[in-house]
C-alpha cells in the first residue's frame, strides 16, 4: 500500500539503511542492475540540449504582400494544411520549393489521413486539405454547416499495386480472383486453391494453385486499404451478397499501416499477397512482384507503370485531390501564390519525386489545365 | 530433520543460471538492437551529422533532419520536470509524511495506482479536450488551434504524475522510522525532520522513479499524435529556446522517427535509423547525468550513515 500511517515503522527494505554496506557485493551488484535499468529506461532533456543551433534557413527579409521573388508572386503569411498522409509527401515538397522561393511563407503540412484532414477543414482549421478521395456528403455538409465553400483541384494519380513474392508466378490476377481471395466470402481460406471456386464461379479461368495465403495489406486506418475495397471488391461483394450488409472484405488478416512493414510481410512468404501504393513497390521492386491486373476474367492483364496509371487502363488506381477553402484565398495572401506555384512550378518535381526518388502519377496535359484553370 | 539437506545443493547454481542468462539476453537484445541502428544510421551520421542536427524534417533523404522533433521532445520534458516533479513529489511527501491511514487517502492511494495504468491514448484524448479546447483562443496563435507545444507538454506532464508520485512516495516510505524519531528527539519540527533527514535520504529513490517517468513520457507517441503533433512538414522556424514555439504547433523526437520510418526506399532506413541513435545519444547522456546524480545523492547518505 501507498499509504502506511505515519506512525507505522516502516520495514528494512533492501533500499532501507544500511549503513556501511556499500561494499557488500550483493548491494553493489544491485546498483549495477539498477543502472542498467536506467540504461535502457530514461530519456532525454538534458541532452537535447547539446545540438542547439539557433535558427535554421535564413529568412530573405523585407518582403510586403504580393512581393515578386524570380518571377513567382509570394505574400508571406502562414499555410496550415492537413489530410491524407498519402497526398502529404507531395504537397510537403511543394511547400518546401515554395518556401525556398518565398521565404517569408511559412508551410505546415500533417498527414492524419483523409477523413481527420476534412474534420479540421470543415471546422475552417486549415487552408488546404489533402485527399486521396473526394469528399464524401456528410464532410461536404459539415463544410457547409460550418459556412465554408471549398475548390476541389485533382493533382496527381496513386496506382495501388497488388504485390507478392518474386517466386510467385502467378501470371495475372482479374478483379473476380482479387474478390475471391481477398473479398468477405473468403474468410477462413488459407490457401489459394481454396479460393478456387468462388473464382470460377464468378467465371474466372485463373488457375489459383496450391500455396499457402498469407496476407499483408494495409490497416483500415488506411486509404490504401478503403480505395482497395472501393475500387476491387465492393461491386463484386454487392452483386453477390446483396445491396445490404454486405460483408466487403475479409477480416481475418492483421492489417499494418506502415507500407514498409506490409513490403516486407510480402517479402517473407513464397506464396503472399498483398497491396500497397504504387511507389512502395516500384521503390522494392528487387524483393516484391508487382502482378498485372485485369479488371474482368479475361480481360486485357495491365502491369502497373506510370504510363498505363496516367491513362487509365491499369485498372486500380485512384485520384488524389487538395481541397482549397475559398474564403481563405482572399484572407490569406499566401494562398493563392502557393497553389499556383503547387500546381506550375513545383508540379512536376512534387508529384514525381514526393518520396525523393520515387512519387505518384502525374495528370495528363488536359486534366492538368483543368485543375489549373480552378486556382482563382 | 536432519540439519543437513539429503541431497547436494543443486537448485543455487540453476538459480544463479537462469538469472545470469536473462541478464546475458536483456543485454543482447540491446546491443543488437543498437548495432544495428547504429550501423543502418552510419552513411547519414558519417556523412552530415551537422545538417542532420540542424535541419528541419524535409521530404529528401539528403536533407532530412532532426532539429525540429528534438526541439519539441526537449521542450515537453522541460515541462515534465517543471511540473510534474514538484507537484508529484510533493504530493508524495503530503500522504507518505501528512496524511493519516484512513479511507479517504487509502482511495486516493487506489485511484492513483489505478492512473499510472491507464492507457496513453486515454491521456491524449484528456489532453486533446482539456489543454488544446483551453488553450485555442486565447493563448494560441491564431492559427495553431490550441494544438501546440505547451498542450503536449502539459498533456505528458499528467500523463507522468501517476508515477513520480507512485515512486516518490514508495521511496520515502523507504526511509527508516528510527532516522526521524531521532530527528523529534533532538527537537526538530515536522518541516525541519522532511526537509534534513526524509528528503535528503530518499533522493535516490525519488530521483529514479521520477526519472524512469520522464523516460516514459518522452517515449509516447500515441497521445502526442491526439494532441496534434505534425507527422509531416512543420513550418515553424522558431529556435531552440525560443518561446514563441510554446504556442505554435509542434513535433516530437518520436514523432519524427515515426514519418521517416513509413518512407519507401533505403535512403530513408538510413535516415530513420540515424534519427534513433540521436534520440539514443541523448537519452544515454541523459542517463549519465542521472547515474552522477543518484550516486552523488546515495554517496552523501552513505556518508552520514557512516558518520553516526
Amino acid at each position: 500500500m501507498l499509504l502506511p500511517a505515519f506512525s507505522s515503522v516502516a520495514p528494512m527494505t533492501r533500499n532501507g539503511f544500511r549503513p556501511g554496506s556499500r561494499g557488500h557485493r550483493s548491494t553493489s551488484r544491485y546498483t549495477a542492475y539498477r543502472g542498467l535499468a536506467f540504461g535502457i529506461g530514461l530519456s532525454v532533456m538534458v541532452g537535447a540540449c547539446a545540438p542547439g543551433p539557433a535558427t535554421e534557413a535564413s529568412e530573405p527579409n523585407g518582403s510586403e504582400l504580393n512581393m515578386e521573388s524570380g518571377g513567382v508572386a509570394c505574400g508571406s503569411g502562414s499555410i496550415s494544411v492537413s489530410g491524407s498522409s498519402t497526398v502529404e509527401p507531395v504537397t510537403t515538397r511543394a511547400a518546401e520549393l515554395f518556401e525556398q522561393v518565398c521565404g517569408d511563407t511559412t508551410i505546415t503540412v500533417d498527414g492524419p489521413g483523409t477523413g481527420d484532414g476534412f474534420k479540421l477543414f470543415c471546422a475552417g482549421e486549415t487552408d488546404i486539405s489533402d485527399a486521396s478521395r473526394q469528399i464524401k456528403e456528410s464532410e461536404e455538409a459539415a463544410c457547409e454547416s460550418a459556412g465554408i465553400s471549398f475548390t476541389e483541384i485533382k493533382v496527381a494519380f496513386d496506382g495501388i499495386a497488388v504485390v507478392t513474392h518474386p517466386q510467385n508466378d502467378v501470371p495475372c490476377l482479374n478483379f473476380s480472383d482479387l474478390y475471391a481471395l481477398l473479398g468477405g466470402e473468403s474468410e477462413g481460406f488459407t490457401n489459394w486453391k481454396d479460393a478456387a471456386p468462388i473464382a470460377v464461379e464468378l467465371g474466372s479461368d485463373t488457375a489459383l494453385v496450391d500455396g499457402e495465403l498469407t496476407i499483408a495489406a494495409p490497416g483500415t486506418e488506411s486509404g490504401t486499404y478503403d480505395s482497395f475495397i472501393e475500387i476491387v471488391l465492393e461491386k463484386t461483394a454487392r452483386m453477390r451478397q446483396g445491396e445490404g450488409g454486405a460483408q466487403l472484405i475479409r477480416t481475418d488478416f492483421s492489417g499494418n499501416a506502415d507500407d514498409n512493414v506490409i513490403i516486407e510481410g510480402v517479402a517473407g512468404s513464397d506464396t503472399s499477397i498483398g497491396w500497397v501504393g504504387f511507389a512502395f513497390a516500384e521503390a522494392n521492386a528487387e524483393v516484391v512482384r508487382e502482378i498485372p491486373i485485369a479488371k474482368e476474367p479475361g480481360g486485357e492483364c495491365v502491369s502497373p507503370t506510370a504510363e498505363t496509371i496516367a491513362d487509365g487502363s491499369y485498372p486500380v488506381s485512384r485520384s488524389l485531390y487538395i481541397y482549397l477553402n475559398n474564403d481563405k484565398l482572399d484572407t490569406n495572401p499566401a494562398l493563392g501564390p502557393f497553389v499556383e506555384y503547387y500546381l506550375n512550378d513545383a508540379y512536376i518535381e512534387a508529384v514525381t519525386q514526393a518520396f525523393g526518388t520515387s512519387g505518384y502519377v502525374v495528370l495528363p496535359d488536359d486534366q492538368l489545365a483543368t485543375s489549373r484553370s480552378l486556382v482563382p | 530433520m536432519h540439519l543437513q539437506g539429503s541431497s547436494r545443493d543443486y537448485r543455487s547454481p540453476i538459480f544463479r543460471v537462469v538469472v545470469v542468462s536473462s541478464l546475458l539476453f536483456s543485454l543482447l537484445v540491446l546491443g543488437v538492437l543498437v548495432v544495428d541502428v547504429a550501423m543502418g544510421g552510419l552513411p547519414v551520421l558519417g556523412d552530415r551529422i551537422g545538417s542532420f542536427l540542424a535541419n528541419p524534417s524535409r521530404s529528401r533523404p539528403d536533407e532530412a533532419g532532426v532539429f525540429q522533433g528534438l526541439r519539441g521532445t526537449f521542450w515537453i520534458g522541460v515541462f515534465v520536470v517543471l511540473l510534474t516533479f514538484p507537484l508529484g513529489i510533493a504530493a508524495a511527501i503530503y500522504l507518505e509524511e501528512y496524511a493519516g491511514d484512513n479511507r479517504f487517502s487509502r482511495m486516493i492511494d487506489v485511484s492513483i495506482r489505478n492512473l499510472a495504468g491507464v492507457p496513453s491514448v486515454v491521456y491524449g484524448i484528456l489532453g486533446l479536450t482539456v489543454f488544446v479546447g483551453l488553450l485555442n483562443g486565447p493563448f494560441g496563435e491564431e492559427d495553431s488551434f490550441g494544438k501546440t507545444t505547451l498542450a503536449g507538454g502539459l498533456t505528458l506532464a499528467i500523463l507522468s504524475l501517476p508515477v513520480v508520485m507512485i515512486t516518490s512516495a514508495e521511496a520515502i516510505r523507504a526511509v527508516p522510522q528510527p532516522l526521524r524519531e531521532a530527528g523529534y528527539g533532538v527537537g526538530a519540527t515536522k518541516w525541519e525532520v522532511v526537509r534534513h533527514h526524509v528528503l535528503p535520504y530518499a533522493a535516490p529513490g525519488i530521483l529514479t522513479g521520477t526519472l524512469l517517468s520522464l523516460g516514459r513520457a518522452l517515449g509516447e507517441a500515441a497521445p502526442l499524435i491526439l494532441v496534434g503533433a505534425v507527422r509531416g512538414k512543420l513550418g515553424s522556424r522558431a529556435g531552440f529556446f525560443d518561446l514563441s514555439q510554446l504556442g505554435e504547433k509542434f513535433t516530437a523526437m518520436q514523432i519524427v522517427i515515426t514519418e521517416y520510418a513509413s518512407k519507401p526506399g533505403e535512403d530513408w532506413v538510413a535516415v530513420t535509423s540515424a534519427a534513433i541513435v540521436v534520440l539514443l545519444m541523448v537519452v544515454l547522456s541523459f542517463n549519465a547525468v542521472a547515474v552522477v546524480l543518484r550516486n552523488r545523492f546515495e554517496a552523501k547518505r552513505e556518508g552520514r550513515g557512516r558518520g553516526k
